[in-house]
């Protein structure tokens, strides 16, 4: 079920309602129902997959928790393997056959051409990496096992998070399941705030922005440099607005019925630098690989080049995590190799800005930096966006040529669209800085309860006058 | 590195993502378990707090449905463009003696105002763009239910003329109308969700509109009317000749074969069938076509024996414009299909001649001219 239909519209409600009403023996099962409901919606046949991870990892965590020694070791990657092995695939197989037919074809080696068409169930790498937290956790000993299975299920299914994250760890959303959730008015309506402004981000910024980017990513040889440059530029806000816009949604989806959900993006496009970027961006997920990959990996606590080849590991590993393709492995290695770069010349830069007198502090240092850092990330994302490597090469390379300024619509964006697409991202930057400095909204809560509700239902009102509800999916479902 | 930037590797830098950032409103204070900075203050027990929870969304929603409302009123308030003659067929104010009825073809191509000079008959055209015949029958029987019968309607054909509708284009201009169980039930037959648009407030209006239909209706609703585009239904189209067909020509270098369904015959049937029931002259024109568009209709032969069938079996004059003097010269065209202003101009007089000739002959034989190109 999207978040964006009117089908949710009225799921929401009615188990906000339900779960309040109900004691709190019944809350775990009614939540663990309205997630299969909300998972459903969807592709229903794909329960069974969740199912099946569910149900081998429920297993593996007591098991673990109960043997010692090399057995407790061999659950675990018993659990990891079949789980890998569902989202492999669904998700890669298609891709590894294809490239080894790439590469064998290259040495001239004969192989089998296999075609397998499998829809990817959504959301599957979310809810494969929370499992996967779960079992490793158990095992580091951080966690205890969960015994109920219901529980158990309802922290992998736990449906405002299900299908696109945050992915949570059992040590902070686990034990929310057994706890008892009072109705709350300051927690429901400040998650109903949450939850619209992610309804903003996704409908009025990410989707309106989408019909640009879809149109000139679909066909880039068919648009000037000034329809590239605008095209990428919309892109770092559609998929941002996207992705956190689910996110809003999500944890206040949660928080509306009681439930903290971990943040997963603090306002990214204000980092100064990549590396503040990644503290930045999808958190919940960055965290992961940094816990589970990164660390084991060694880290930074070794020789230079071994840290190196641990961050291109890290960073080319979660862009595969993004999908299967090339073009995502390869925009983990350019991240990577940003960060990589920004490590190296540290040093040269801050002594760059020592002698022409820009000091840490100073303005001018500070927005060349998060210029960098935003061009930098736009960047990249012409590879994320791009259907291959060639495409994203055309891009890349035909950003500043041949502007045309009388051909800047598209077939789905006709000119009447910009002035609300531009509109929208200034209202985004203004909310953003609005909410850090929080004094509008410190006033808008000392008002009258008329004069409140009236400028909170003007917002939805808007929202909805000014969203679009063309391309209703979320990008990160598909991941 | 790694350990300054993307997440650090000690366990407090870990929970230090977990801190919210300050964001709208009172979300940190709820999160503190601090109460909200509140004007008002928070209701003391869950009922109250439900009751205030309540009051906004009744609030909301009553918003909602007045917004809706004036939106709706609006657009049915607009006396000019698409929404101008909408407005003047679902208000009853139309009442004219020739009615044309078809695709954005028909809307393009015939010029009331030349047809009425010409004949001495008042004339309007419900030509809809974007409509295939199942839509263009449910715009008739709704000029019917609303307006005195027509002595005639001039139906125009196309080459896609029995393909149904597989979607609803530019559905926006349905909307203030759904109440008209004509327009509302073939559109839920085309799409099952537009019961959303008719029961759900700004529905139609928002999700399936990308033109802001919907400032229009609030303008709409102050007195005002966009620019007079429409001239009692007519759309004249004044842009030259554009590439389109060139590239339709590229990509389909062996021609289309338009589908031919029997929902789409059973259709024609039915809008024949009316008009007989009626008694209302219905008369066939398959207006002109870019020629080499003709040519690359491979099916073009079956589809007009249909037309002939169907001619035959309700004995409706069919009159095919495929060699119309002009069809070859793209100055009067705008694309394959359709005529632009000065095309149109042409066009209308030729059949406001010929539907004077028929007029004047019909007392005495009309099936003389009952003619089959």
């Amino acid at each position: 079920m999207l978040f964006n239909s009117v089908e949710f519209a009225i799921f929401f409600p009615a188990v906000v309602a339900m779960y309040f009403l109900s004691p709190q023996r019944l809350r775990v099962g009614l939540l663990l129902a309205a997630s299969c409901l909300f998972y459903m919606a969807f592709i229903p046949i794909y329960i069974l997959i969740l199912f099946v991870t569910i149900l081998i990892d429920y297993v593996a965590g007591i098991y673990i928790e109960k043997v010692e020694g090399p057995k407790k070791k061999a659950f675990l990657v018993v659990s990891i393997v079949s789980t890998c092995v569902v989202l492999f695939i669904f998700k890669y197989f298609g891709f590894f056959t294809s490239s080894f037919e790439g590469l064998a074809g290259l040495f001239g080696w004969p192989v089998p051409h296999y075609v397998v068409k499998i829809i990817l169930p959504i959301g599957l790498s979310f809810h494969t990496f929370q499992s996967l937290s779960y079992v490793i956790e158990v095992y580091r000993g951080k966690q205890r096992a969960e015994r109920d299975f219901i529980v158990y299920a309802t922290y992998v299914m736990f449906f405002p998070q299900l299908v696109a994250g945050p992915i949570e760890r059992p040590q902070n959303l686990l034990h929310q399941f057994r706890e008892w959730h009072e109705f709350d008015y300051a927690n429901v309506t400040s998650g109903l705030k949450r939850m619209a402004w992610g309804f903003f981000k996704k409908l009025v910024v990410a989707d309106r922005l989408a019909l640009y980017v879809n149109d000139v990513y679909a066909a880039p040889r068919g648009h000037n440099g000034l329809q590239l440059t605008i095209a990428t530029f919309f892109f770092a806000y559609q998929i941002y607005c996207d992705f956190s816009g689910y996110s809003d949604i999500a944890i206040g989806a949660a928080q509306v019925l009681g439930f903290r959900l971990m943040e997963n993006f603090r306002t990214p496009y204000y980092s100064l630098s990549i590396s503040e970027f990644w503290h930045r961006w999808h958190i919940s997920l960055s965290t992961w690989f940094k816990d589970y990959l990164y660390i084991p990996l060694g880290g930074s606590r070794v020789n230079k080049s071994r840290h190196i080849a641990n961050l291109l590991i890290t960073f080319g590993i979660s862009g595969l995590w993004h999908g299967a393709n090339w073009t995502y492995v390869w925009w983990g290695l350019l991240n990577g190799s940003y960060l990589v770069m920004g490590s190296l010349t540290k040093g040269w830069r801050d002594r760059f800005f020592g002698a022409i007198g820009l000091h840490e502090r100073s303005f001018i240092r500070k927005a060349t930096m998060l210029l960098s850092t935003f061009i930098l990330t736009c960047f990249a994302w012409i590879i994320f966006r791009a259907h291959s490597m060639g495409d994203a090469v055309y891009v890349a390379t035909h950003l500043f040529s041949g502007w045309d300024f009388g051909n800047i619509k598209t077939p789905q964006f006709l000119l009447r669209q910009m002035p609300v697409a531009l509109a929208s991202i200034l209202a985004l930057e203004v909310g953003q800085l609005l909410a850090r400095r929080k004094t509008p909204f410190s006033l808008l809560g000392k008002m009258p309860v008329p004069a409140k509700w009236a400028a909170y239902a003007a917002f939805v009102l808007l929202v909805v006058m000014f969203g679009v509800y063309q391309n209703r999916q979320f990008i990160y479902f598909q991941f | 590195m790694y350990r300054q930037a993307i997440s650090t590797e000690s366990s407090d830098n870990f929970s230090s993502v977990m801190v919210d950032e300050p964001r709208a409103s009172n979300y940190d204070a709820a999160r503190a378990g601090t109460k909200p900075a509140s004007g008002s203050k928070p209701p003391s027990t869950a009922l109250s707090a439900l009751r205030r929870l309540i009051g906004f969304f009744t609030v909301l929603t009553v918003m909602a449905f007045a917004l809706n409302a004036m939106i709706t009123s609006g657009l049915r308030r607009i006396k000019t463009s698409e929404y101008g003659a909408w407005n003047q067929m679902m208000e009853g104010k139309v009442n004219a003696q020739i009615v044309v009825t078809g695709s954005s073809r028909a809307a393009s191509h015939y010029d009331p105002r030349i047809i009425a000079t010409t004949t001495g008959r008042s004339a309007f055209n419900l030509g809809r763009n974007g409509s295939q015949t199942d839509m263009q029958l449910a715009v008739l029987k709704a000029y019917l239910e609303h307006n005195q019968k027509p002595e005639m309607v001039v139906h125009n054909l196309d080459a896609f003329t029995f393909e149904t509708s597989h979607e609803v284009y530019a559905f926006a201009q349905y909307v203030p109308y759904l109440y008209d169980n004509e327009i509302y039930a073939p559109l839920r037959k085309i799409t099952p969700d537009t019961w959303k648009s008719r029961y759900v407030p700004l529905y139609g209006y928002v999700v399936d509109d990308m033109n802001f239909s919907w400032m229009l209706g609030i303008r709409g609703f102050f007195g005002w009317s966009p620019k007079s585009d429409f001239f009692q239904g007519f759309d004249p189209r004044p842009k030259p000749w554009t590439d389109d067909f060139d590239s339709f020509r590229a990509t389909n270098p062996n021609g289309v074969s338009w589908p031919i369904e029997p929902e789409g015959i059973r259709v024609m049937q039915d809008l024949a069938g009316l008009c007989q029931e009626r008694g209302i002259q219905l008369i066939f024109v398959y207006s002109p076509e870019y020629s080499e568009m003709q040519k690359l209709t491979n099916n073009r032969a079956e589809v007009f024996g249909h037309f002939h069938d169907l001619a035959q079996r309700y004995h409706v004059p069919l009159w095919d414009y495929s060699d119309w003097s002009h069809a070859a010269d793209t100055q009067y065209f705008t694309n394959s299909q359709h005529l632009n202003a000065q095309g149109a101009a042409l066009f209308s007089e030729d059949i406001a001649s010929r539907l004077q000739q028929y007029i004047a002959a019909q007392g005495s034989s009309a099936a003389d001219l009952r003619v089959a190109h």
